[in-house]
């Protein structure tokens, strides 16, 4: 009975305090008007030139292109070796299959870390950032180019 | 499951997707100009031939119609010979890539280890063939290396050249080296033909005022658009194939050797020539007539009417199938293990048995296994599910 008791105290106390906190956080901004109304056809241009731009920049770090590289600050391979070189049109990259199970790296591996592997080892580059700039224009170049192929997650 | 991935239902299904044929249409409209689409009239024949597959030091008969054994027999006999035939082999190596020996030593390494091969072996060939690609960037450094390290070897040397040979200085150094093409001789009763097909691109630099280094690196790119579709003849070397043969018995073995393959397989990669439809017109005649090429980095065959066509490999690093076009006779290599710089790799040795008087090709890959015998672990296994596109923006 007792116990019961200071149970419920506590239960009141938490729920002042929860109650006080509320009152003093302030209101988290909120995102610019985001799905609150109709998209013009400009913005939806302008998602789809971004897209295209990131498309375009992995598009020549794909191919070696020594300048991008250079502006992004990554090292993606010091054989000479590019990535089209084994993979031209992004072929047997493979983005509509992962994550899945990659036997290279013998573990449960994403795109990302399959990107870095072929740096690493047959490129014998330098990894890059997983969450940098080069990385995402690398993914969105190869999605982009594999966009027709249907999703097969885990398939080998 | 069939390894013949237009059998492939959910294959057949993407293939008559909207999608995929707009994805079909938006790459015939960058790379394939009027007038250079497959002629359908083309009967693309499934001849039966004989075949021996070699596992462990036996012989045992695999009989599987549509499948390139280990050794391809064939049938290209001495028949007209004068004096007796007899028995000779020869060895190809192509497409070593090589990069000055200070950016890369991989594929110096694997060059070398092609010709060490060669050079092993006993009796010795007769000749070796070098079926072109043998710098990377047409860099007279890099074809100095490769021809070094091919002059290590003492037996009779022929070439062709591939793009990455020429498109630096259009072809200057590569024919001081190696001289011109084409050229036949013929060799204990077979003719030997080796053909240019790669100088005869169409001037896409001039216009935008490329310096020779990014001419080259344009046509070093083999899914860059700016080249076109380079792969070709012309009308003097067709011209020249038909002379060659005209005093030649229709039934008699000719070798052709080209850089790329006198079909079309994929033309965006210039898996072809774009005359390719000319050539077989001029051969057409011949039953005994055999072309072996480069370029494609796979084990590749295909039969096209009379003529048989064997892709070799490259030492340097394997393409992957092309997502469309493998020919139906083509029995694929095992899919590769990119962490191996030697896996799915090596050069090509081909006898000519006067017993049997038959053709034998092997693949000298360095692993133990090179043919695929279940989709999974095929090279064109993702084929059936992979639908690619051209690079944005014409590139």
């Amino acid at each position: 009975m007792r116990a019961t008791r200071s149970s419920w105290v506590a239960l009141l106390a938490g729920l002042c305090l929860a109650g006080g906190t509320w009152l003093v956080l302030p209101e988290p901004p909120r995102p610019a008007l985001a799905h609150k109304e109709p998209h013009t056809s400009e913005q939806l241009k302008l998602f789809q030139d971004l897209f295209m731009e990131q498309v375009g920049i992995g598009d020549l770090l794909f191919h070696g292109d020594a300048e991008t590289e250079r502006r992004l600050g990554v090292t993606l391979s010091k054989t000479g070796w590019a990535c089209a070189m084994c993979h031209p049109y992004a072929s047997d990259t493979h983005p509509a299959q992962f994550p899945k199970w990659q036997e290279q790296m013998s573990k449960f591996a994403t795109l990302r870390d399959m990107i870095n592997w072929c740096i690493e080892k047959p490129n014998e580059g330098e990894a890059i950032d997983p969450d940098g700039p080069a990385m995402k224009a690398l993914e969105a170049y190869i999605t982009w180019s594999n966009r027709n192929s249907p999703l097969q997650p885990g398939v080998h | 499951m069939s390894l013949d991935h237009h059998h492939d239902e959910h294959g057949d299904k993407l293939l008559g997707s909207d999608d995929f044929q707009q994805a079909r249409r938006e790459m015939r409209r960058v790379l394939w100009r009027p007038g250079l689409r497959a002629d359908t009239q083309v009967s693309i024949t499934r001849r039966i031939f004989i075949h021996r597959a070699l596992l462990g030091g036996t012989a045992a008969a695999a009989a599987t119609a549509g499948w390139l054994p280990r050794i391809n027999t064939m049938d290209m006999a001495f028949a007209q010979e004068a004096g007796p035939p007899s028995t000779f082999r020869f060895a190809w190596i192509s497409d070593t890539h090589l990069y000055p020996k200070e950016v890369n030593t991989r594929f110096v390494e694997k060059a070398v280890r092609a010709v060490n091969d060669v050079k092993a072996m006993d009796p010795p060939p007769d000749f070796l063939i070098f079926g072109g690609d043998l710098a990377q960037l047409g860099d007279p450094v890099e074809l100095k290396l490769g021809a070094e390290i091919i002059n290590e070897l003492d037996v009779r040397k022929v070439f062709i050249p591939g793009e990455h040979d020429w498109y630096l200085d259009m072809g200057k150094t590569w024919n001081e080296l190696f001289g011109t093409s084409p050229w036949t001789f013929d060799h204990k009763g077979v003719r030997f033909i080796g053909l240019d097909t790669v100088s005869r691109a169409m001037d896409f630099w001039t216009a935008r005022n490329m310096t020779p280094t990014e001419r080259m690196a344009a046509m070093a790119t083999l899914d860059g658009a700016l080249g076109g579709a380079w792969a070709g003849l012309g009308r003097e070397q067709l011209d020249f194939l038909d002379r060659t043969l005209s005093d030649w018995g229709t039934d008699r073995p000719v070798v052709i050797f080209s850089h790329n393959p006198l079909y079309e397989y994929y033309p965006p990669w210039n898996f072809w020539v774009r005359d390719w439809r000319e050539v077989h017109e001029i051969v057409k005649p011949y039953t005994k007539i055999t072309n072996i090429h480069g370029h494609t980095h796979q084990v590749l065959y295909n039969e096209i009417g009379a003529m048989r066509s064997i892709g070799m490999l490259a030492t340097s690093w394997p393409w992957p199938y092309a997502p469309e076009g493998v020919p139906k006779l083509t029995r694929p290599m095992l899919r590769v293990d990119p962490g191996d710089p030697f896996d799915g790799v090596g050069w090509g040795q081909i006898t000519f048995n006067a017993d049997n008087q038959h053709v034998e090709h092997e693949y000298m890959m360095w692993r133990k296994d090179i043919l695929a015998t279940s989709q999974v672990d095929s090279g064109t296994g993702d084929n059936p599910t992979t639908f690619l596109s051209p690079r944005p923006d014409g590139r």
